[in-house]
């Protein structure tokens, strides 16, 4: 598959040029983000996030297994990330492509590494039983800001979610099904979010939510990621243009922001799902 | 087991080092003469080399461009550099992951311009492992990019950072690494504006900014390190070239290969 | 004009780094290995500052070839390709010999023909070595070769040496004879081609250019002492080369007279205690 053709030389500068003067090419000001929608399936756990034309679907599955050796106590999540042709041109199946290696290590680091979902609550019976989650992102359109996209689909999935409830005696465990007994919430310790800045031009000047043709152009860019308690989980600026230390601060204050939008977003749409959503057993 | 300490009561860690201060620096350059460029680089136990290949014909015709070079960077980590032994998969997404950085932080740096459709190729090995692994990479290869004699705007100079209650700590071990929140630096020091941040361990923003700016200090302060042993380096090899005699035992290249 | 800044006081060249501020920039002009930002001219190598006049320059001491017109540089043939030929010189790129900058079979201004087009591979191969010069490039950057004469073209009976491009410097005339009976060609890249010597009238003329004698394959005869001398120069070159010292044929002339003196062995040149020895007794000379 060949490499996506770089935008031509006028495309940049016009860019450049718009964004100098503060506002952007698809009229945002730097530091607005696009709409965010977030609908739900029939399953539960089965969340659609878009992002202004940035779709990702997150799906949380549930099964039980027995645990690591090394850890008898702690469930299991597995994030895998799916690209496709379908988001873009540029994804094949297969190899993934530098970006695509980036995005999934930063939901890993953000949602694995920063223990946002306590993993000892999925323990059924030490060393013998535990819950197995399995939380697939596929990314089904790219126009730009893949990974804020995803991160929010990501954890409204889990907070989703309802596991099967089960009942331990002994050495017995008994799983219901959802028609026997409501299904159970996970537990969660933190929500992270990731928020993505682009730095564009000559002044290098910050931008949230870039676009594809953003990232493009872009001569550096930074990803944060943080919970709603002001804690940041992941920062990561790979390479790209050097920028003073009270450009990174200010990102990260703006990120806290954003962060709180996004929480705020995500419990809304939960709230308006849950009335609906007919959960409990008759 | 006793519980790890990282800071004893008399403000020392568990090394005996202070706060502040940096495990003890070396570096070789031309540690592979039949590579282009190439330096080792020691943080204290951690030990990483890095061979610059290029600018040369690039081997995948495909992926260069136009008006500039292609930087491709590759990961090894030997078997035995970490504490149990462990054979790494190639193609592994966190090796990938820190490639990929990697690459990041220096094609700005480099003047790719200067060498169209041509490729640098840089191979990191990583030898032994205590800690501070990143940042060890980026110093050896740029040291690697200077011996190669590949123009570059700037020294990278990289430093990781941690913080215990309100101590903020340099140049982390390994231990230090897994138990406290930490971020791995890398400056350009005459502007002294940062080209990489990388923090994976959840902090609270308001202690972040002093251990963050520390850190970059500390990579100003590391890059005087590193210069040094570079002119070294120049200042004998000029001298061989000049007089073309009274080679000094210390100006010979170390290795014995043929 | 002050001259503080690339001399320091006992006149030995002044080095610098990456990243350092040179001089300012509203007074020279910025050369090679520097780049200019906010009025100053900053190093983007670490090596030795030289200046000419209002040009300043940083020169790196470890680099790849770096090609100028009129360079002679030993190559080898990388690949066939439409009408011209890529050839590796240790510089950033492949260099493009063109099938019409070489000598065809038939008298030296023979027009190029369609069969020659596809028959390339009878005059150059991939993995062949040769001896060129460099042209004035009219291409995107890659350097362009041409053997039209009689002293370049294919290269055989005898070994090729490479050494750091920085060590050879630039003469009158690259091709030297040592009189051990052994030629040898010092390429600008680095490459070094050490051969059988071949006498001045054994050379082909102007007339009736023997196409099959000068693109053949096939290796002369070789006795065993000329193979002696030409692995002694071999390694007498890689002695040098691992100490960065120069190489010229005087320096070589002298070490080879001398190792031959010491009755020391080809592969004993190798050894560290004799290549110091050698070295420090040659230099001495010189």
């Amino acid at each position: 598959m060949p490499r996506e053709a770089e935008p031509s030389i006028n495309q940049r500068d016009f860019v450049f040029s718009a964004v100098q003067q503060g506002i952007r090419v698809d009229g945002r000001t730097p530091l607005q983000a696009r709409q965010i929608a977030i609908c739900f399936g029939n399953e539960l756990g089965w969340v659609e996030c878009s992002l202004g034309k940035t779709r990702v679907i997150a799906q949380v599955t549930a099964t039980v297994t027995r645990p690591s050796p090394e850890r008898p106590f702690e469930g299991i999540l597995l994030i895998t990330t799916e690209f496709s042709p379908m988001a873009s041109s540029a994804y094949e199946t297969g190899r993934p492509s530098e970006e695509e290696v980036t995005i999934s290590r930063m939901l890993e680091k953000t949602i694995r590494r920063s223990e946002a979902l306590d993993r000892e609550a999925l323990c059924i019976l030490t060393g013998k039983k535990v819950w197995a989650l399995r939380l697939t992102l596929h990314f089904l359109s790219d126009e730009g800001d893949l990974l804020d996209c995803a991160s929010v689909a990501a954890i409204t999935a889990l907070r989703h979610f309802r596991k099967p409830d089960v009942e331990v005696v002994g050495d017995e465990v008994t799983i219901f099904s959802p028609e026997e007994r409501a299904p159970v919430p996970l537990s969660l310790h933190h929500q992270p979010m990731c928020v993505s800045f682009a730095f564009l031009g000559p002044a290098n000047v910050l931008v949230v939510d870039p676009t594809h043709l953003e990232e493009q152009l872009a001569n550096g860019t930074m990803s944060i990621s943080l919970n709603a308690q002001r804690e940041i989980c992941v920062l990561q600026k790979a390479g790209g243009v050097a920028l003073p230390a009270d450009e990174v601060m200010r990102a990260v204050n703006i990120a806290v922001f954003r962060v709180r939008e996004l929480s705020d977003i995500v419990s809304r749409a939960l709230e308006e799902d849950s009335k609906t959503r007919v959960i409990e057993v008759r | 087991m006793s519980r790890f300490e990282p800071l004893n009561a008399g403000n020392l860690r568990s090394d005996g080092r202070r706060p502040l201060e940096l495990r003890s620096f070396s570096a070789q350059l031309t540690t592979h003469p039949s590579a282009d460029g190439s330096a080792s680089v020691s943080h204290g136990l951690t030990q990483v080399t890095a061979c610059v290949y290029g600018p040369r014909e690039a081997k995948n015709r495909g992926q260069t461009m136009h008006d500039r070079a292609l930087v491709n960077v590759e990961v090894s980590v030997a078997p035995w550099a970490g504490e149990m032994r462990r054979q790494r998969a190639r193609g592994d997404k966190r090796t990938l992951e820190f490639a990929a950085s990697i690459k990041a932080t220096f094609e700005p740096v480099i003047q790719t311009t200067l060498y169209p459709r041509s490729e640098i190729h840089i191979h990191i090995h990583v030898l032994q492992l205590d800690g501070g692994l990143l940042q060890a990479s980026i110093n050896a290869t740029t040291l690697a990019l200077i011996d190669a004699g590949i123009p570059m705007l700037d020294y990278v100079s990289s430093l990781s950072a941690g913080l215990y209650l309100t101590t903020a700590m340099l140049d982390l071990t390994s231990i230090e690494e897994s138990d406290l929140p930490s971020v791995t630096v890398a400056v350009l020091p005459r502007s002294g504006k940062v080209t990489l941040v990388s923090m994976e361990t959840r902090l609270h923003v308001d202690r972040f900014e002093e251990m963050f700016k520390l850190a970059m200090e500390g990579g100003k302060v590391l890059r005087g390190e590193m210069d040094r042993i570079v002119r070294e380096r120049t200042a004998a090899l000029a001298r061989q070239m000049e007089g073309g005699g009274g080679t000094k035992e210390e100006d010979k290249m170390d290795t014995d290969d043929l | 004009m002050d001259m503080d800044w690339d001399f320091d006081d006992e006149g030995v060249q002044k080095l610098t780094s990456p990243g350092e501020v040179i001089t300012s920039a509203t007074q020279f002009m910025r050369g090679h290995g520097t780049f200019v930002e906010d009025n100053d001219v900053v190093a983007s190598l670490s090596g030795t500052i030289e200046r000419v006049n209002k040009l300043v320059s940083v020169r790196a001491l470890r680099t790849r070839y770096h090609g100028e017109v009129g360079d002679l540089v030993v190559g080898r043939i990388t690949e066939v390709q439409a009408a011209r030929w890529k050839v590796d010189v240790n510089g950033h790129q492949d260099a493009l010999l063109r099938l019409s900058s070489v000598n065809l079979p038939g008298g030296v201004q023979r027009r190029k023909l369609e069969s020659d087009e596809l028959e390339m591979r009878k005059f150059f191969e991939e993995g062949d070595l040769l001896v060129a010069e460099v042209q004035p490039t009219h291409g995107d950057g890659a350097l362009n070769l041409h053997t039209r004469s009689l002293k370049y073209g294919k290269l055989r009976n005898g070994q090729l040496v490479t050494v750091s491009p920085v060590l050879i410097r630039r003469r009158n005339s690259h091709f030297c004879s040592l009189p051990c009976g052994v030629d040898l060609i010092l390429g600008m890249n680095g490459y070094i081609w050490i051969a059988k010597h071949v006498a001045e009238n054994q050379k082909e003329g102007e007339e009736g250019f023997d196409a099959e004698a000068v693109y053949s394959n096939k290796n002369d005869d070789i006795d065993m002492e000329t193979r002696a001398a030409i692995s002694r120069v071999s390694n007498l070159i890689h002695v040098f080369a691992r100490r960065s010292i120069p190489i010229t044929d005087a320096i070589l002339a002298e070490a080879y007279d001398w190792a031959v003196q010491q009755e020391t062995s080809p592969s004993d040149l190798l050894r560290a205690d004799v290549g110091d020895t050698m070295v420090a007794m040659v230099t001495a000379l010189a």
